[in-house]
């Protein structure tokens, strides 16, 4: 919102009521290394509703990383379509906000010019960016730390820092690549209500790509579990859970009949991926004695 | 430069009870003791370890004429212009070698190998360019600092965190903003690094080219105290020299650590 008020306004899609937030259509990407080409996304193609949270399931190695960059417009070089409300687009969107797998805070910046930092890239004046910027520190739980710098944190705390800063975007649509995987189990559990709970209050689309199937279905409307490379789409799962839900699901019925059903999906992939590792494995040491 | 630095670093560090403290000064009052030992000895011939006090008077007569202020405002003007040239070329240079793969695969191999090289070599050509005069100190002075700095830079650009730019980029900064808030601090280190060289081996260049033809600068008095013996003298300008260096130093240190926290 931020973003659009302050830079261009996307062209705005024809009236056609688009049904779809976000659309890939065939996404297929090919790296050159030097063993030379490997598919990382082989024909992926997916829909997210407005206001729907979608989970991207799938093993290390899969191509979720690299799915999720192609979506927020910093990829070239592959086929197929991303579309934002109907609109084809080219480069990152001002409708999406990302948070990335890796450490991603300014290690220059303090907690709270890290949060402010997309205000400051959109111009917003200084007191009200840090007004703004302190709101989405509380809503993750890090008041009182706004003015120490990341090296001073820990990494789930760092990691609460570069939600906040994506949050303050005020993104419509969220893409989220593991962003809770440095965090224990409690503090994933929790942060992930918080995230599911402004989610539901800002109506906004999500997508969360993660290998954590009880996180997935805890959070998700719909799971899209990918095949171990080259990754593909190997089945969408509707999650029928009631809203709003809370981490206490966890523990239910119905919710442990979803991870076991995934779980059958993912195991067959994860041991595939790590078959070939092992095999990668014992070639390269062949090649090394 | 690394001795000077440590020095610079201990006269900042820990309160003067610290035992690493006592320890440095024992050792400097031992070399003193010392020096001024050999010097009452007689051992050596005339001025050559002359007495503290002939050493202490010399840089008293030093300090109070304007001779010396006069020959110091060159050598900084010297030194302050090469680094500026040199480090500003250096900079540009170093962002253009790190932001292009192919050209730093071109050009870097030339940079490691003239890196080294002391450049007093090149002074004879840039009198035939520069002329006698300060314009030949400053060009040396120039091309020994920006090696160092261009080296520094090109690291410093290729060692940014891929995903820092990813956010920058995703929250779309502009090409300015991009490199206003995002490439220049997630790089100021090593071109900080690279700056501090850059400056030491400046103050090098300058005063080498001074002592070689000149009839002004630093250089120039201690080629000229030494031409004389005049050793007092020679070493009172020495000293004043090593207090100037850790001051610009420790300058350009206090620069880098702006955030130093990171
Ligand atoms: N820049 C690159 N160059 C070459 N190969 C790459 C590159 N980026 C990713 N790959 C390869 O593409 C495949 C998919 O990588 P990606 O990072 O998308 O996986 P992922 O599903 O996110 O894994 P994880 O869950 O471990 O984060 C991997 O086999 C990886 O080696
Ligand atoms: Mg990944």
């Amino acid at each position: 919102m931020i973003a659009n008020a302050a830079g261009k306004l996307p062209t705005v899609a024809p009236q056609t009521s688009e049904s779809r937030a976000l659309r890939a259509e065939g996404i297929t990407k090919h790296y050159t290394t030097s063993e030379g080409t490997i598919t990382a996304v082989d024909s992926v193609s997916l829909d997210v509703a407005p206001g729907e949270f979608l989970a991207v399931i799938g093993p290390s190695g899969c191509g979720k990383s690299t799915l999720f960059n192609i979506i927020g417009g910093l990829v070239d070089g592959y086929e197929g379509r991303v579309s934002v409300a109907g609109e084809t687009v080219a480069g990152p969107h001002a409708s999406i906000g990302m948070v990335f797998q890796e450490e991603s805070t300014f290690p220059w910046r303090t907690v709270v010019e890290n949060v402010a930092f997309p205000l400051e890239i959109a111009r917003v004046s200084r007191a009200e960016r840090l007004e703004r910027a302190r709101h989405f520190i509380s809503l993750v739980g890090l008041e009182g730390f706004e003015r120490r710098y990341p090296a001073e944190l820990s990494g789930g705390m760092r990691q609460r820092v570069a939600i906040a800063r994506t949050l303050a975007f005020e993104p419509k649509i969220l893409l989220m690549d593991e962003p809770f995987a440095a965090l224990d189990e409690q503090t994933r559990l929790l942060l992930g209500d918080k995230v599911l709970q402004i989610q539901q209050q800002l109506k906004q689309t999500t997508l969360l790509i993660t290998h954590n199937i009880t996180e997935a279905v805890q959070l998700a409307d719909r799971i899209l579990v990918m095949t171990y490379r080259p990754g593909r789409v190997k089945r969408f799962v509707k999650i029928d859970l009631p809203r709003p839900r809370s981490s206490e699901i966890v523990s239910s019925e119905a919710f442990g009949r979803y991870v076991a059903k995934i779980w059958s999906d993912l195991r067959e992939e994860a041991s595939r991926g790590m078959q070939d590792e092992e095999t990668c494995k014992r070639q390269s040491g062949g090649d090394g004695a | 430069m690394a001795a000077t630095g440590g020095i610079g670093r201990a006269v900042s560090g820990p309160a003067l009870a610290h035992p690493v403290t006592l320890v440095r000064i024992a050792i400097v009052a031992a070399l003193l003791l010392a020096w001024e030992a050999l010097s009452q000895s007689g051992w050596l011939f005339r001025d050559v370890v002359p007495s503290l006090w002939k050493i202490g008077g010399a840089l008293g007569d030093l300090l109070s004429s304007r001779d010396y202020w006069w020959h110091l405002g060159w050598t900084g003007f010297e030194v302050g212009a090469a680094l500026l040239i040199g480090g500003l070329s250096g900079l540009l240079a170093g962002l253009v070698l790190g932001g292009s793969r192919f050209l730093g695969r071109a050009f870097e191999p030339f940079l490691y190998y003239l890196g080294p090289t002391p450049k007093i070599i090149f002074f004879p050509v840039m009198i035939m360019w520069f002329g006698v005069g300060p314009g030949s100190k400053i060009a040396l002075g120039a091309i020994s600092c920006f090696f160092p700095v261009v080296l520094s830079t090109a690291a410093g650009i290729r060692q940014i965190d891929l995903v820092l730019i990813r956010v920058g980029r995703s929250f779309r900064a502009n090409a300015w903003q991009m490199a206003l808030k995002v490439y220049l601090p997630a790089m100021r280190h090593p071109v900080i690094n690279g700056l501090r060289l850059g400056l030491g081996i400046a103050i090098i260049g300058t005063l080498l080219a001074e002592t070689k033809l000149s009839s002004r600068g630093i250089g120039f008095m201690i080629i000229q105290a030494y031409a004389t013996f005049a050793m007092p003298r020679m070493y009172a300008l020495l000293i004043t020299l090593f207090v100037l260096a850790i001051g610009a130093n420790a300058l350009v240190g206090r620069l880098g650590g702006v955030g130093k926290r990171a």
